[in-house]
């Protein structure tokens, strides 16, 4: 059947099998180094990172996890997160640079050990909290870039704690992803191509999904500047819960951020 | 009752959803778009949202549905009305959502007898283990077989509902 191909979307992923922090965030062949600002700040530090945060974050804590070294405790884990970021056009078409072997956590509690967490929460040893390998968890052999924030008592509960705890989560994501955007294209270790087509006599299908839409660790970003992002999305809640439709590839190109 | 970590998806899930990757690979279907619908708190907003999302699958004319739920108990009140929406208007839907032996539905109707069970526990319940109980590409490829072949029925009774 012939189909009529529309938008373009080229993936492109670079592999990482190092990750350290230093005095600037660089990616060089398959190392990344992190900014030692990123590592830790808290209420009592004079970082300049965390005067934007102070009024839901306690501290934060940022570091990278080896694939045998789960064996450690961890709060709730709120998120994982790919890193990828736009080189060319907007969300869903264009090109986009993506990282491979090596995926962001996001785990949260508050000053007085209140988990960040809705129903249900996964605080634990990190290897056994996990059910690694599935679509929504890191590989196996996956680096960790552990992102641990402590909010302020009884933030944890709160929407725009939760939501402070995601743009932190973001903007250290944003100097990696400022790196990632400087990588000549061709260099890349895979690359994918994906069209939004229109297969004429072929059955009509919508996937849809229904999706986190209640408040505090229970909301939904969408189309944010950046895949996979925090900064500029739009919440579900914000817009009444109502039904958005997406192309294909402004999905698989990070349209939505879980944000529960 | 909502969203669980075995089963909430994560925006890593989102990413590389497989339902996304076993729908947009079939040759034989013309992938409209992704909707996405929130989960409202409460009852008038969520049968609100639910009739809105129905309404506009008519009206891009679709042939089916796969239709995907993150969390359970009170998510499957909107997921029962927005099921019953698009029964109503005469698209064959087919869902996907965790159910196990704590999960059954607490409201359904007659257009939800194929819903793909995600549940991957043996005890069928909410681990707290993350991604334990979310979908994989297996539980896509069963909803899209099944969705092909109620697409199918749908064909040899005719459109007329």
């Amino acid at each position: 059947m012939e189909s009529f191909k529309k938008r373009r979307l080229v993936i492109k992923g670079f592999l990482i099998n190092e990750v350290a922090f230093s005095e600037a965030t660089l990616i060089t062949r398959n190392s990344l180094t992190l900014d030692k600002k990123y590592q830790t700040g808290s209420l009592d530090s004079s970082h300049e990172l965390m005067k934007s945060y102070e009024d839901h974050v306690h501290s934060y804590e940022t570091r990278a996890i080896y694939p045998d070294e789960r064996d450690i405790q961890v709060n709730s884990i709120m998120d994982f997160v790919p890193v990828s970021t736009k080189v060319l056009g907007k969300m869903g078409e264009g090109i986009s640079h993506t990282l491979m072997g090596v995926t962001v956590m996001l785990t949260g509690i508050d000053s007085e050990g209140v988990q960040a967490a809705e129903f249900g929460s996964s605080e634990g040893i990190l290897q056994e909290q996990v059910s690694w390998g599935k679509p929504g968890t890191p590989n196996h052999n996956d680096i960790i870039i552990h992102v641990d924030v402590t909010l302020k008592e009884g933030s944890t509960k709160i929407r725009d704690g939760i939501n402070r705890c995601h743009e932190l989560c973001d903007e250290i994501v944003g100097s990696i992803r400022r790196a990632l955007k400087k990588l000549d294209g061709r260099s890349c270790d895979e690359r994918h191509e994906f069209y939004d087509e229109i297969k004429p006599g072929g059955k009509k299908v919508v996937i849809l999904k229904q999706v986190a839409g209640q408040g505090a660790m229970s909301d939904t970003r969408l189309l944010s500047k950046e895949p996979a992002g925090y900064e500029s999305g739009r919440s579900i809640i914000d817009l009444g819960n109502l039904p958005v439709l997406l192309t294909p590839n402004e999905y698989r190109d990070g349209a939505l951020r879980a944000m529960h | 009752m909502g969203i669980g970590p075995s089963t909430k998806e994560t925006t890593l899930h989102h990413f590389r959803d497989p339902i996304l990757d076993v729908v947009s690979r079939d040759a034989d279907i013309d992938l409209l778009g992704v909707v996405v619908v929130g989960t409202p708190q409460v009852n008038e907003e969520k049968y609100f949202v639910g009739k809105r999302t129905a309404t506009w699958i008519e009206a891009m004319r679709a042939d089916g549905v796969i239709f995907s739920v993150d969390g359970w108990g009170n998510s499957h009140v909107d997921y029962e009305n927005t099921f019953r929406e698009i029964g109503q208007r005469g698209i064959p839907a087919v869902g996907l959502s965790f159910i196990g032996t704590q999960a059954r539905f607490v409201v359904e109707n007659e257009y939800m007898d194929t819903v793909v069970d995600i549940n991957k526990n043996q005890e069928g319940i909410e681990t707290e283990v993350v991604g334990e109980n979310s979908l994989v590409n297996l539980d896509a490829r069963k909803a899209l077989a099944l969705l092909k072949l109620k697409m199918k029925l749908k064909m040899r009774k005719g459109n007329t509902k």
